[in-house]
Protein backbone atom coordinates (compact mmCIF):
# COMPACT_ATOMS: atom_id res chain seq x y z
CA UNK A 1 0.00 0.00 0.00
CA UNK A 2 1.24 3.55 -1.11
CA UNK A 3 -0.29 6.43 -0.42
CA UNK A 4 1.03 9.47 -3.01
CA UNK A 5 -0.63 12.45 -2.99
CA UNK A 6 -4.00 11.75 -1.08
CA UNK A 7 -6.34 8.95 -1.93
CA UNK A 8 -4.12 7.17 -4.87
CA UNK A 9 -3.08 3.98 -4.04
CA UNK A 10 -1.77 2.24 -6.92
CA UNK A 11 0.36 -1.14 -5.57
CA UNK A 12 2.00 -3.95 -7.87
CA UNK A 13 2.34 -2.06 -11.03
CA UNK A 14 5.54 -0.31 -11.97
CA UNK A 15 6.19 2.99 -11.07
CA UNK A 16 5.78 4.98 -13.84
CA UNK A 17 3.08 3.04 -14.95
CA UNK A 18 0.95 3.04 -10.95
CA UNK A 19 1.91 6.92 -10.73
CA UNK A 20 -0.26 8.05 -13.77
CA UNK A 21 -3.27 6.78 -11.47
CA UNK A 22 -3.22 10.39 -10.01
CA UNK A 23 -5.00 12.62 -12.10
CA UNK A 24 -2.44 15.42 -13.69
CA UNK A 25 0.43 12.60 -13.96
CA UNK A 26 0.66 11.26 -16.93
CA UNK A 27 3.46 9.00 -18.65
CA UNK A 28 5.61 11.61 -19.62
CA UNK A 29 5.70 13.70 -16.46
CA UNK A 30 5.93 10.18 -14.57
CA UNK A 31 8.68 9.31 -16.19
CA UNK A 32 10.18 12.63 -15.54
CA UNK A 33 9.31 12.12 -11.56
CA UNK A 34 11.30 8.60 -11.85
CA UNK A 35 14.15 9.85 -13.70
CA UNK A 36 14.46 12.77 -11.16
CA UNK A 37 14.14 10.77 -8.07
CA UNK A 38 16.88 8.12 -10.00
CA UNK A 39 13.93 4.99 -9.82
CA UNK A 40 14.62 2.44 -12.03
CA UNK A 41 11.37 2.35 -14.37
CA UNK A 42 10.92 -1.37 -14.40
CA UNK A 43 10.73 -1.35 -10.44
CA UNK A 44 7.14 -1.94 -8.54
CA UNK A 45 5.47 0.50 -5.96
CA UNK A 46 5.70 -2.47 -3.44
CA UNK A 47 9.63 -3.27 -4.01
CA UNK A 48 10.18 1.24 -3.21
CA UNK A 49 11.28 1.57 0.41
CA UNK A 50 9.31 3.54 2.87
CA UNK A 51 12.48 6.59 1.94
CA UNK A 52 11.28 6.55 -1.65
CA UNK A 53 7.96 6.74 -1.32
CA UNK A 54 8.24 10.03 0.77
CA UNK A 55 10.54 10.89 -1.64
CA UNK A 56 7.92 10.84 -4.48
CA UNK A 57 5.31 12.22 -2.30
CA UNK A 58 7.26 15.31 -1.36
CA UNK A 59 8.63 15.52 -5.27
CA UNK A 60 4.75 15.77 -6.54
CA UNK A 61 3.72 18.26 -4.04
CA UNK A 62 6.54 20.50 -4.35
CA UNK A 63 6.56 20.57 -8.40
CA UNK A 64 2.87 19.19 -9.89
CA UNK A 65 -0.84 20.17 -9.55
CA UNK A 66 -2.89 17.26 -9.23
CA UNK A 67 -6.08 15.11 -7.78
CA UNK A 68 -8.83 18.33 -6.01
CA UNK A 69 -6.36 21.18 -6.82
CA UNK A 70 -5.96 20.07 -10.88
CA UNK A 71 -9.53 19.80 -11.30
CA UNK A 72 -11.05 22.95 -9.31
CA UNK A 73 -8.05 24.65 -11.59
CA UNK A 74 -9.90 23.48 -14.74
CA UNK A 75 -13.55 24.04 -13.81
CA UNK A 76 -12.06 27.63 -12.39
CA UNK A 77 -11.05 28.09 -15.75
CA UNK A 78 -14.16 27.13 -17.47
CA UNK A 79 -15.99 29.35 -15.07
CA UNK A 80 -14.12 32.36 -16.15
CA UNK A 81 -14.79 31.93 -19.74
CA UNK A 82 -18.89 31.44 -18.96
CA UNK A 83 -18.85 34.37 -17.12
CA UNK A 84 -17.28 36.77 -19.31
CA UNK A 85 -19.49 36.15 -22.01
CA UNK A 86 -17.43 35.22 -24.70
CA UNK A 87 -18.23 33.13 -27.67
CA UNK A 88 -16.08 30.03 -26.03
CA UNK A 89 -18.23 30.08 -22.78
CA UNK A 90 -21.47 30.31 -24.12
CA UNK A 91 -19.92 26.96 -25.65
CA UNK A 92 -19.54 25.61 -22.74
CA UNK A 93 -23.08 26.91 -21.12
CA UNK A 94 -24.57 24.89 -24.25
CA UNK A 95 -22.37 21.90 -23.65
CA UNK A 96 -21.21 21.95 -27.02
CA UNK A 97 -17.57 21.99 -28.98
CA UNK A 98 -15.73 24.63 -27.90
CA UNK A 99 -13.16 24.37 -30.65
CA UNK A 100 -14.67 25.13 -33.74
CA UNK A 101 -15.74 21.25 -34.88
CA UNK A 102 -18.36 20.41 -36.73
CA UNK A 103 -21.94 19.57 -35.29
CA UNK A 104 -23.96 18.60 -38.12
CA UNK A 105 -22.50 15.27 -37.60
CA UNK A 106 -20.91 13.70 -34.29
CA UNK A 107 -19.68 15.85 -31.43
CA UNK A 108 -21.14 13.26 -29.18
CA UNK A 109 -18.66 13.24 -26.43
CA UNK A 110 -19.86 16.65 -25.91
CA UNK A 111 -23.54 16.16 -26.83
CA UNK A 112 -23.71 13.06 -25.15
CA UNK A 113 -25.68 10.03 -26.15
CA UNK A 114 -27.96 10.49 -29.57
CA UNK A 115 -31.43 11.40 -28.52
CA UNK A 116 -33.92 9.75 -31.35
CA UNK A 117 -36.10 12.61 -33.16
CA UNK A 118 -39.86 11.79 -33.63
CA UNK A 119 -41.01 11.83 -36.99
CA UNK A 120 -37.76 12.39 -38.96
CA UNK A 121 -37.76 9.67 -41.37
CA UNK A 122 -40.31 9.25 -43.81
CA UNK B 1 -1.39 28.08 -34.92
CA UNK B 2 -1.12 31.02 -33.18
CA UNK B 3 0.68 34.66 -33.87
CA UNK B 4 3.87 35.35 -34.53
CA UNK B 5 4.99 37.63 -31.14
CA UNK B 6 7.15 39.58 -33.27
CA UNK B 7 4.42 41.06 -35.38
CA UNK B 8 2.78 42.81 -32.06
CA UNK B 9 -0.95 42.76 -31.51
CA UNK B 10 -3.51 43.15 -34.66
CA UNK B 11 -5.70 46.05 -33.88
CA UNK B 12 -7.61 47.79 -37.17
CA UNK B 13 -5.89 51.56 -36.99
CA UNK B 14 -9.33 53.11 -36.56
CA UNK B 15 -10.80 51.30 -33.69
CA UNK B 16 -7.26 52.47 -32.09
CA UNK B 17 -8.28 55.84 -33.08
CA UNK B 18 -11.98 55.98 -31.88
CA UNK B 19 -10.83 54.19 -28.64
CA UNK B 20 -7.61 57.06 -28.16
CA UNK B 21 -10.78 60.07 -29.04
CA UNK B 22 -13.55 58.55 -26.14
CA UNK B 23 -11.04 58.08 -23.99
CA UNK B 24 -9.93 61.70 -23.96
CA UNK B 25 -13.10 63.17 -24.11
CA UNK B 26 -14.26 61.56 -20.61
CA UNK B 27 -17.35 60.33 -21.80
CA UNK B 28 -18.03 56.45 -21.85
CA UNK B 29 -20.14 56.68 -24.94
CA UNK B 30 -20.34 52.79 -26.80
CA UNK B 31 -18.17 53.34 -29.61
CA UNK B 32 -19.56 51.44 -32.63
CA UNK B 33 -17.05 48.95 -34.33
CA UNK B 34 -16.99 46.80 -37.28
CA UNK B 35 -13.43 45.06 -36.59
CA UNK B 36 -14.46 41.75 -35.08
CA UNK B 37 -10.65 40.80 -35.97
CA UNK B 38 -8.95 43.05 -33.70
CA UNK B 39 -7.46 42.11 -31.03
CA UNK B 40 -8.55 43.82 -26.87
CA UNK B 41 -6.05 45.74 -25.86
CA UNK B 42 -4.90 46.51 -22.34
CA UNK B 43 -6.27 50.57 -22.99
CA UNK B 44 -9.33 49.28 -23.62
CA UNK B 45 -10.89 48.19 -20.40
CA UNK B 46 -13.41 50.03 -19.08
CA UNK B 47 -14.64 51.40 -22.23
CA UNK B 48 -17.86 49.96 -24.15
CA UNK B 49 -17.43 48.89 -27.83
CA UNK B 50 -20.44 48.42 -29.59
CA UNK B 51 -19.03 45.04 -31.82
CA UNK B 52 -21.30 44.45 -35.04
CA UNK B 53 -22.72 41.19 -35.48
CA UNK B 54 -23.98 41.49 -39.04
CA UNK B 55 -27.03 42.99 -38.11
CA UNK B 56 -26.57 45.42 -34.94
CA UNK B 57 -23.86 46.63 -32.39
CA UNK B 58 -24.05 44.63 -28.97
CA UNK B 59 -22.73 46.98 -26.24
CA UNK B 60 -19.58 45.41 -24.74
CA UNK B 61 -17.83 46.18 -21.71
CA UNK B 62 -14.41 45.52 -21.73
CA UNK B 63 -13.32 44.37 -18.32
CA UNK B 64 -9.49 42.61 -17.82
CA UNK B 65 -9.81 38.52 -18.29
CA UNK B 66 -11.15 40.01 -22.09
CA UNK B 67 -7.58 41.00 -23.00
CA UNK B 68 -5.91 39.32 -25.74
CA UNK B 69 -9.06 38.07 -27.21
CA UNK B 70 -10.70 39.18 -30.13
CA UNK B 71 -13.89 41.73 -30.01
CA UNK B 72 -16.20 38.97 -32.16
CA UNK B 73 -15.60 36.58 -29.46
CA UNK B 74 -18.42 38.84 -27.66
CA UNK B 75 -20.92 39.04 -30.05
CA UNK B 76 -22.45 36.35 -31.83
CA UNK B 77 -23.58 35.94 -35.32
CA UNK B 78 -26.06 33.27 -35.26
CA UNK B 79 -29.17 33.15 -33.01
CA UNK B 80 -30.55 29.60 -32.69
CA UNK B 81 -33.90 28.63 -30.92
CA UNK B 82 -33.89 25.67 -31.11
CA UNK B 83 -35.66 22.63 -33.48
CA UNK B 84 -39.28 22.63 -34.53
CA UNK B 85 -39.73 19.40 -33.85
CA UNK B 86 -37.93 19.25 -29.92
CA UNK B 87 -40.79 21.96 -29.65
CA UNK B 88 -43.83 19.67 -30.80
CA UNK B 89 -42.19 16.72 -28.92
CA UNK B 90 -42.37 18.78 -25.79
CA UNK B 91 -46.15 19.58 -26.74
CA UNK B 92 -47.14 16.69 -26.29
Amino acid sequence: MARIAGVNIPTGKRVPIALTYITGIGHTSAKAICEELKIEPSRRVNELSDQEVIQIREHIDANYTVEGDLRRDVQMNVKRLMDLGCYRGLRHRRNLPVRGQRTHTNARTRKGPAKAIAGKKK
Amino acid sequence: MSRSVWKGPFVDSYVLKKAEAARESGRNDVIKIWSRRSTILPQFVGLTFGVYNGQKHIPVNITEDMIGQKFGEYSPTRTYYGHAADKKAKRK
